[in-house]
């Protein structure tokens, strides 16, 4: 359903529109990425491009930079045919994108990193010339940025910055951002909204992903909906409104779930299952990660912690599985000290975790299903007897998890790797599940999964509730968060900032806790320990 | 409709096997074509080497005796190849275990069966001792052990010529570098082939077993395929690293004591003819897979025998050491190429 | 001549061999593609000066075809790795056995022959009478002058100076980055794996040219893998690579000496020397040096397949 096109201010009618894309399709193994979509961005004006994780986004995207080619369709600017055999091509044509996981060398410094691969570049160059050249170009578009940093140092939010600052110097006219507040503050992200709308008061023109609802709300002139690799419709933004936008993202009405109504009442006082006093902990660089933390996580609640990625969420997932040594304070389980702070002890006392990083922590891609479904239950009978394995009853019990997990599994013995990420991280969840009797630790647990992956997942959260375990839900989406949590711990830098009951909890002051900021309401608020 | 190829994440074992056996017969096909420029005549020259290996009861014993140090330097590999580890050492090993087996078996003086079971001991802790180093520097310093390995190659062999012709050298006799003949020595079941092919057979089902029936087997494999997974469920990935490394290294060194006590009865300058090496090939043909290792080391035989055959008619056994590279690089290509697969797409994908 | 400048003048000698290869491998390595084959580059470039110098007594001819002959199989590693995407290590073995076979079997008719035609040492007037180091470095042939002096020189700048070092270096840290920026990845390690090979190739003719000089089977005794190995311990970089390379010279020649001198230790055991010495080198930095490991570090990319197409 496209709305009438209205002649734009800029350009005057008849101009044409600085990127159209038409009938685009891209097919992976299994899975048709983009099919048939016409995508058209007009200039001065801030498209955004909205849809559910593997709605087909980014690989549009990727289309259009040249670094996929379409299977199908064509790509025209400014009216002109074009074909993106490479990224340089793209980049010529004025096509800029900042990546969701940044494409910026690490080891480099930001100047050396702006002056990638870039013609304009002086063939000799020193480091200072090039730090002297970035600071020029820092001033010009006022992007704060240090040229002499090395990027492993930087935090996201200057990464990202480093990343702009490098599209706009190779004269971008159309400016792509992928889920550009992921890991940004709330502060961060006006500041970016408020260089976007420089940017488009330029004449230019931005694509803008995302598929939160209130972001593309707030900055977009216009929306394109995709869903399963097609484009639903585009619509004006001022037309819109948030059922409007969830419904044609998913495809059916939903209702916005209260998965916070219970199948039974609710009892307090609820009895502690794992409590943190005052725990500190260093990362893997040996810097603070956590400072004296105190959280308290009762049998029977789902407690949410809210945080900017980067705060020390994944230590504090850590430390709660027992995977990382504490530098202080206590770990104690229904009131008693852990002394012994490894992953088996944790595992044996009933705490699952569902790692941040599946790929890397949780499974064995290489792997069979069956090596990865037994990975936390290998050692107890009926999988094993004493020293010996038996692979018979391994893939038995890895028939269980699957089918409790909904997956269809056609041969156990192939690598798990050859499954979806959705399958994965369900496989993953239930083997978790069966071990978590007293609390599960989910970090990040929907990243990357589409709705019905997600719904699946949350439900799973919903089910160990009632049956009067905790679960402790680590994730960037304040929404989720505010859904399904019973209370809501703020982490910031290493501490937690606050504690909220959910019903009690904004998301202004949520927001500003996630930034850093104590701040002084009229209300008093409602601070639980 | 359009065709293409598509990359997948994994190679299904049949197009592994398939690659591999084609593999082979292009190394051999372009080994057979060079042959041909320098003025020698392949086909009558294969048929030759086919006779002599399978007609004849002198041939079969050949191909015993070559696969079984084969079998367990290729065992020795395989193990440390299915948790991502390249013991490039195991010559190295197999050298220093077929030194200590010719130390006890010179200076000790015991009856037969206690002797050569004491051989057997210092042969395995010989290649053990050997990997040691290589094997701490990797679990504690993360360093890897490809270059560790292989350096050590060298040093063994400099040590094993410095005794064969130096302090253990048969004395009076002008033989370049060889001790003095070793009293004890394996049993023969088929003509000269020695109990040390079937012990060797018998280490392959047993490591096989291990890996797949033991808990120790599941913590290793899960160690090797990802160690940060293995961790968080409380693997000891280090612990069980080194014993893998270790036993791989005593494999390799319990296939130089066999040698020494069953093949050629004294340690000599040269006693490893590559076993080592060639012991990579047979692990990355038989894709790390214990089992398939009895397999490939009889494909492996059967190309040396072939080159020894060779060298009876003039042509190098250097030429089959360059074949053999063709075919493990015919494989390396093979087994990437495994991984694509032929798709349609119809405008409605799959 | 004293001991100490007799030590030098061989150290650069022998430390020539190991710092061309080492050169050759820094290139591949820095765009990111571990290769293995050093030692069969080496078999083959020193046989080819060999056959070449008999035919036509012309060193540096030999040296020519020499490095062309490591460009080819250059080329052949090249396409396996970077463009089909094989297994580098894999690929890397394969070309040592080959590399190694196939000179060990050309080289039958060379064996023990010294060699026809040799780089003869260039003198460079005023320089040369420095003491010691004087005598020991600036009375060598040319190619030790080109090892030494030229190449890393012109490669550090090349890498470090320059805007094409920066794209390339990139490649080997991220190629997906690289790629997204612009940088023609594939290209680019394609013809550094390329050259790399050829100057390995180059290290081989340069032991049997003005090293030994002359082939014998298995001269090369492992030279290609202590030049991977220093290329870890100098943390892939030109300078590093070649003072490495003279380290290891040193300790080489030291092993001479004691053998011309009937130093109390065997022969064979003094041989060991430097393979224990490499072993060292690699490990005890890593133990020492924490802070040090993030200036020496890999290319974040080293060994690693790039697939631009891939889910």
């Amino acid at each position: 359903m496209d709305s009438a096109l209205q002649p734009q201010d800029i350009g005057g009618p008849g101009t044409p529109p600085i990127v159209l894309l038409r009938g685009i399709a891209k097919y992976f193994p299994g899975v048709i990425a983009n099919a048939d979509v016409d995508l058209e961005v007009r200039r001065g004006e801030i498209h955004a491009l909205l849809g559910e994780n593997g709605a087909g986004k980014s690989t549009l995207m990727n289309i259009l930079t040249g670094i996929y080619q379409p299977d199908a369709g064509e790509i025209i600017i400014d009216g002109y045919a074009a074909t993106f055999a490479s990224p340089v091509a793209a980049i010529a044509a004025g096509i800029g994108m900042v990546h969701q996981h940044f494409k910026l060398v690490q080891a480099f410094t930001v100047a050396e990193n702006v002056h990638l691969g870039w013609s304009e570049t002086p063939r000799r160059a020193s480091a200072s010339q090039l730090e002297a050249r970035t600071r020029a170009l820092a001033e010009r578009f006022n992007l704060d940025v240090r040229p002499d940093a090395r990027v492993s140092d930087l935090s996201a939010g200057e990464q990202q910055r480093v990343e702009i600052l490098r599209v706009l110097a190779r004269q971008a006219r159309v400016l792509i951002l992928d889920e550009p507040t992921a890991v940004l503050t709330p502060a961060e992200a006006r500041e970016l909204f408020k260089a976007l709308r420089e940017f488009r008061a330029r004449g230019n023109a931005v694509i803008f992903i995302s598929h939160k609802l209130d972001e593309v709300l707030e900055i977009s002139d216009r929306i394109s909906i995709l869903r399963g690799g097609r484009k639903v419709s585009t619509e004006d933004t001022a037309e819109c409104s948030h059922r409007m936008l969830a419904t044609l993202m998913v495809g059916r009405e939903i209702v916005l779930g209260n998965y916070r109504n219970r199948a039974t009442q609710a009892q307090a006082p609820r009895a502690s299952a794992l409590s943190l006093a005052g725990v500190s902990a260093l990362d893997d660089n040996g810097r603070p990660a956590l400072r004296e933390v105190d959280l308290d996580v009762r049998a029977g609640e789902i407690l949410g912690i809210a945080g900017v990625a980067g705060n020390g969420q994944r230590e504090l997932s850590q430390v709660l599985t027992g995977l990382r040594p504490i530098t202080g304070g206590q770990v104690l389980v229904d009131g008693k000290v852990v002394r012994s702070l490894d992953p088996t002890t944790f595992a044996g006392l009933g705490i699952g975790h569902i790692p941040e990083d599946r790929l890397r922590s949780g499974i064995a891609p290489s792997l069979s299903i069956t090596d990865n479904a037994v990975l936390r239950e290998y050692e107890d009978a009926p999988v094993s007897h004493g020293p010996l394995y038996r692979p018979r009853a391994a893939v038995g019990l890895a028939r269980t998890i699957a089918g409790a997990a909904g997956v269809a599994v056609p041969d156990f013995g192939m690598p798990i790797r050859n499954l979806s990420g959705g399958n994965q991280q369900r496989l993953v969840a239930r083997r978790e599940m069966r071990i978590a009797r007293k609390l599960l630790v989910a970090a990040y647990p929907s990243r990357g999964l589409d709705v019905g992956a997600i719904n699946t997942m949350l439900r799973y959260f919903v089910e160990l509730r009632d049956a009067a375990v905790a679960v402790v839900l680590i994730s960037e989406e304040l929404d989720e968060l505010l859904n399904l949590s019973d209370r809501i711990a703020v982490i910031y830098e290493g501490r937690i900032m606050g504690t909220f009951n959910t019903e009690d909890a904004d998301m202004e002051t949520i927001g500003l806790l996630m930034g850093g900021q104590r701040q002084a309401t009229h209300a008093p608020l409602h601070m639980t320990s | 409709m359009t065709w293409r190829f598509q990359r997948f994440p994994s190679a299904p074992a049949g197009a592994a096997l398939a690659s591999r056996i084609a593999a082979i017969v292009l190394a051999l096909a372009v080994g057979g074509v060079v042959l041909a420029f320098t003025g020698v005549n392949p086909i009558p020259l294969a048929g030759e080497v086919v006779r002599s290996t399978f007609g004849s009861g002198f041939g079969l014993e050949d191909l015993g005796l070559l696969m079984t140090p084969l079998m367990l330097t290729g065992l020795a590999v395989a193990v440390t190849l299915r948790i991502g580890i390249w013991n490039i050492g195991a010559d190295g090993q197999f050298y220093m275990g077929a030194l200590c087996a010719a130390a006890v078996g010179l200076f000790v003086k015991g009856p037969e069966p206690l002797m050569l079971v004491a051989m057997a001991v210092a042969g395995l802790a010989g290649g053990a001792l050997w990997i040691l180093v290589p094997t701490l520097a990797r679990a504690y310093a993360d360093v890897n052990e490809l270059i560790t390995t292989l350096l050590l190659n060298f040093v063994a062999t400099l040590i094993v010529y410095y005794v064969a012709t130096g302090p253990w050298h048969e004395r009076g006799v002008m033989t370049l570098g060889s001790t003095p003949r070793i009293r004890y020595q394996l049993p023969e079941f088929f003509g000269s082939v020695h109990y040390g092919f079937l012990l060797a057979i018998l280490a392959a089902v047993v490591m096989a077993a291990v890996l797949a029936f033991t808990k120790w087997g599941y913590e290793v494999r899960f160690s090797g395929a990802n160690p940060q997974a293995a961790r968080f469920a409380g693997i000891p990935v280090r612990r069980r690293i080194i014993v893998a490394m270790l036993v791989s290294g005593a494999i390799a060194g319990a296939a130089g004591m066999l040698e020494v006590a069953g093949t050629v009865h004294r340690l000599q300058g040269g006693i490893s003819n590559n076993f080592g090496y060639l012991g990579i090939m047979v692990a990355v043909l038989a894709r790390g897979s214990c089992l398939g290792v009895i397999a490939t080391a009889a494909l492996m035989a059967i190309i040396l025998n072939s080159g020894i055959i060779l060298q009876t008619r003039g042509i190098n056994t250097n030429t089959v050491l360059a074949i053999t590279g063709l075919i493990l690089f015919f494989t390396a290509i093979g087994d990437e190429f495994a991984h694509y697969r032929l798709v349609t797409t119809d405008g409605k994908g799959k | 001549m004293d001991v100490v400048t007799g030590i030098m003048a061989t150290a650069f000698l022998a430390g020539g061999v190991l710092a061309l290869a080492a050169l050759g491998e820094v290139l591949a390595e820095r765009v990111g593609v571990v290769n293995l084959g050093v030692e069969g580059l080496m078999a083959m470039g020193a046989i080819t000066a060999i056959a070449v110098v008999t035919a036509a007594p012309n060193p540096f001819l030999g040296f020519a075809v020499a490095l062309a002959v490591g460009l080819l199989l250059g080329v052949m590693f090249a396409i396996a790795t970077v463009y089909w995407q094989a297994n580098q290590v894999l690929c890397g073995l394969a070309l040592t056995l080959m590399g190694t076979g196939l000179a060990g079997a050309i080289g039958r008719s060379y064996s023990g022959l010294p060699a026809r035609a040799t780089f003869e040492r260039v003198v460079v007037p005023y320089l040369s009478d420095i003491p010691v180091v004087g005598r020991a470095f600036f009375s060598q042939n040319i190619l030790v002058y080109l090892i030494y002096l030229v190449l890393p020189f012109a490669i550090h700048y090349l890498m470090f100076k320059t805007r094409h070092g920066l794209n390339m270096r990139a490649v080997g840290e991220n190629p997906a980055a690289a790629d997204a920026a612009g940088i023609p990845v594939q290209a680019i390690r394609f013809w550094y794996v390329a050259a790399g090979a050829a100057l390995a190739a180059g290290a081989g003719a340069y032991l049997t040219l003005a090293f030994v000089p002359g082939w014998s089977e298995g001269v090369i005794a492992g030279r290609g893998w202590i030049a991977v190995a220093l290329v870890i311990f100098a943390g892939y970089r030109p300078w590093n690579a070649v003072l490495a390379a003279l380290l290891f010279g040193v300790i080489t020649s030291i092993g001479f000496v004691g053998q011309a001198r009937n130093w109390p230790v065997a022969p064979a055991l003094l041989s060991t020397l430097p393979y224990l010495g490499t072993i060292a080198f690699i490990i005890v930095p890593v133990l020492a040096w924490h802070k040090i490991r993030r200036r020496m570090a890999a290319p974040a990319a080293l060994g690693l397949p790039y697939f631009r197409d891939m889910r």
